[in-house]
């Protein structure tokens, strides 16, 4: 982290040398909290459930990034559309999935809401409006950048909002996404990621600027350079450019500049990061800054934290009991969900043809 | 009824699709002040609007992917892509995408889009303004691919893929637009079944299966092998390329014994591959002969000096010879 996103830090958690004052609710602020320290019991559970191999695949952990997505996406209301990247799994769960119905996507089983297709971490939740993602970078931008302009066709209100890493920024997709909505001034908020690594890429060969947040001046609409270490910073920046999206203001791109605590994926030791760098990036961790913050504000106990974890440690073993019952598909079932009609028939026909002359 | 060339069947598809139904929109390159390059969208800027009859960005990707998006919250997108030749952008979206979400989703999320693409040689459009390419998406199980070659089929198949719940690839042949009129009812629901081939000239010698502009030159070539030598050769308008219509196919093949297939795109791995396969493992005991495939050349694209061209496509001439061939194995 540099001195200077420090230093805005800082300006956040300490708004007009008050320190502790703030706009938002104690009750927003112990949600934004309690959501963070979800997240990332959830995934380290997740993570342990993976070298405990009970379920395969990979799982791209967003821990040490929490404050970016819970931030950014706490206010969004049911009918707001998230298109998450691959390490968006978390998002599913601050838009108000049911736990279970995460824990059943890690162990593909048929209760899992792709039915066991997609891979582990590459979730979605139709009925909340979260994309189920693919694997292929930046494309959720460019779908939720469609639902953006369907949501300003119906006039419904509704807004999007898409999830991105440092590393998609580089595909023309991601441009072609930015371009498009700035263009049809699309109820859309692009929240980039940046944690200064796409999987062994470093930021400097991945863009020149120092801000990624610049990129949105290209496109005409504004870009916003955030701790996204600082939950409160980055909740107070979406909440204006929720605001503005809904109020038809048209669309924002706020780089939210974190760091991933572990490598890619879990298969990933993710030596090509100094070690000096992750330390220093652990000892500035948004649910550490959080307590603090509140803590200025007489917010924060440990009984209230050891209180989130007991209760939070007693759903999830819940919902992994829920997943571990949960059958897993039969093969065939690969046949379905291709059309709106089924092919199985067609697929499995052995019908041979005998001449008719 | 009214005369309708295949462009106007198109048009006219778009129109009451679009007065039927008001979550059907447009969104390409040029589609709406200028109404198309090839005017397929002439006067529905004038009548909807420029929200419903966009003009986008140059940009496939985009075109296409919005139009994912806005289908997954509720629209009928009709994007354009102006020549297939400039589709590949958007190749992320139209294989990994929309043809994915609904199976990647389990069905619980879909994006039924109906895709127009401007394909096909001919006109001495050059490498990149002549290609076919439509193996390319009849390779993707999630999307229906359709090429009608017909004015019927022009309008009953766009007007049925609009309405249809599943990503839709339209291929439209830019050489049949002018070049083919039919008398068509005033049915605003003149739909025609979007997963079924078409027996276009009943035979019993023979088998050719084709579809597009290469249909028009398939009936010309049957008509005069009839009237040469007498025989009597069943077209089959393949019209849906994904999923195929195998039983249409195979059914007019256990009846002639014999299989001839006429294509404009590439013969490696093209359709007429897949029939050959298909016929291969599922009518072996009906064929009479080998199969043939009349079909453009293993090169790059489609070369622009006009005997390159001629080289290049399938004609009247090159089906005639090959089916005599057939005949006479």
């Amino acid at each position: 982290m540099t001195a200077k996103t420090k230093e805005r830090a800082a300006e956040a958690v300490e708004p007009n040398g008050k320190k502790g004052f703030s706009l938002i609710s104690d009750e927003k602020l112990l949600q934004l909290y309690s959501t963070m320290l979800k997240c990332r019991m959830m995934e380290e559970r997740a993570r342990i459930l993976f070298k405990q191999s009970k379920f395969s695949g990979n799982y791209y952990a967003a821990v040490g990034q929490e404050a970016a997505a819970v931030g950014t996406a706490i206010d969004l209301l049911p009918g707001d559309t998230i298109g998450p990247s691959h390490r968006d799994f978390i998002t599913n769960f601050i838009k108000g999935a049911p736990l279970h119905k995460l824990m059943c996507q890690l162990y593909a089983r048929v209760d899992s809401p792709d039915q066991g297709r997609s891979s582990p971490a590459h979730m979605g939740y139709a009925p909340l409006n979260v994309i189920t993602p693919s694997s292929t970078i930046a494309a959720q931008l460019n779908i939720a950048t469609g639902v953006a302009l369907a949501n300003k066709m119906l006039k419904n209100n509704c807004i999007a909002m898409a999830f991105s890493g440092d590393g998609s920024t580089s595909l023309g997709f991601w441009h072609e996404a930015l371009n498009f909505a700035g263009v049809n001034e699309l109820p859309i908020i692009f929240v980039c990621q940046n944690n200064m690594w796409a999987e062994s890429v470093s930021l400097a060969l991945q863009t020149k600027v120092q801000d990624i947040a610049l990129k949105a001046q290209a496109y005409g609409f504004p870009g916003i350079a955030v701790d996204g270490n600082d939950v409160v910073a980055v909740y107070r920046v979406a909440s204006e450019a929720i605001a503005r999206a809904r109020k038809g203001g048209g669309p924002t791109l706020i780089e939210c500049k974190t760091y991933r605590w572990y490598g890619h994926s879990e298969i990933d030791p993710g030596k090509y990061r100094p070690a000096e760098e992750v330390e220093r990036w652990k000892a500035y961790d948004p649910i550490v800054n959080m307590e603090k913050y509140l803590a200025g504000k007489g917010l924060y106990s440990d009984d209230l934290k050891l209180e989130i974890v007991a209760a939070f440690n007693k759903e999830l073993d819940a919902a992994i009991e829920i997943a571990d019952k949960s059958p897993f598909p039969d093969g065939p079932d690969a046949l379905d969900h291709v059309y709106s009609f089924s092919i199985r028939d067609r697929a499995l026909s052995t019908k041979t043809w005998k001449p008719k002359y | 009824m009214a005369l309708l060339t295949y462009i106007g069947a198109i048009t006219q598809a778009l129109e009451e699709e679009m007065r039927r139904d008001e979550r059907v929109f447009i969104l390409g390159e040029d589609v709406g002040v200028e109404g198309g390059v090839f005017k397929a969208t002439k006067g529905l800027f004038q009548e909807f609007g420029p929200e419903r009859v966009m003009d986008t960005p140059l940009a496939e990707g985009i075109i296409v992917s919005a139009a994912i998006g806005a289908a997954m919250a509720g629209m009928r997108p009709v994007p354009e892509i102006q020549f297939v030749d400039f589709i590949t952008p958007a190749m992320d979206a139209i294989t990994q995408q929309a043809a994915k979400l609904r199976y990647r989703s389990a069905g619980t999320q879909t994006c039924p889009l109906t895709l127009r693409v401007c394909y096909g040689g001919g006109v001495g459009g050059g490498l990149y303004h002549s290609q076919t390419n439509t193996t390319w998406f009849a390779h993707e199980p999630g999307l229906i691919v359709v090429a009608p070659g017909t004015v019927a089929d022009a309008k009953g198949m766009l007007k049925a893929a609009i309405r249809q719940d599943d990503p839709v690839v339209y291929f439209e042949h830019k050489k049949l637009y002018r070049s083919i009129k039919e008398e068509l009812p005033d049915d605003t629901d003149f739909v025609t079944d979007l997963l079924k081939a078409a027996v276009r000239r009943p035979g019993k010698d023979m088998t050719l299966v084709s579809y597009g502009w290469t249909l028009q030159l398939s009936m010309q070539a049957a008509e005069r092998m009839h009237a040469e030598t007498g025989a009597d050769i069943e077209v089959v308008d393949l019209r849906v390329l994904n999923p195929l219509d195998k039983d249409t196919v195979l059914e007019s093949l256990a009846k002639t014994g014999r299989l001839l297939i006429v294509h404009e795109d590439h013969k490696t791995l093209g359709i007429g591959a897949e029939i050959a396969a298909i016929a291969a493992e599922e009518a072996f005991d009906c064929l009479d002969a080998p199969i043939l495939r009349v079909a453009a050349p293993d090169v790059p694209a489609i070369p622009f000096s006009p005997p390159l061209e001629k080289y290049y496509l399938p004609s009247v001439d090159k089906i005639v010879e090959a089916a005599t061939r057939l005949l006479h194995y």
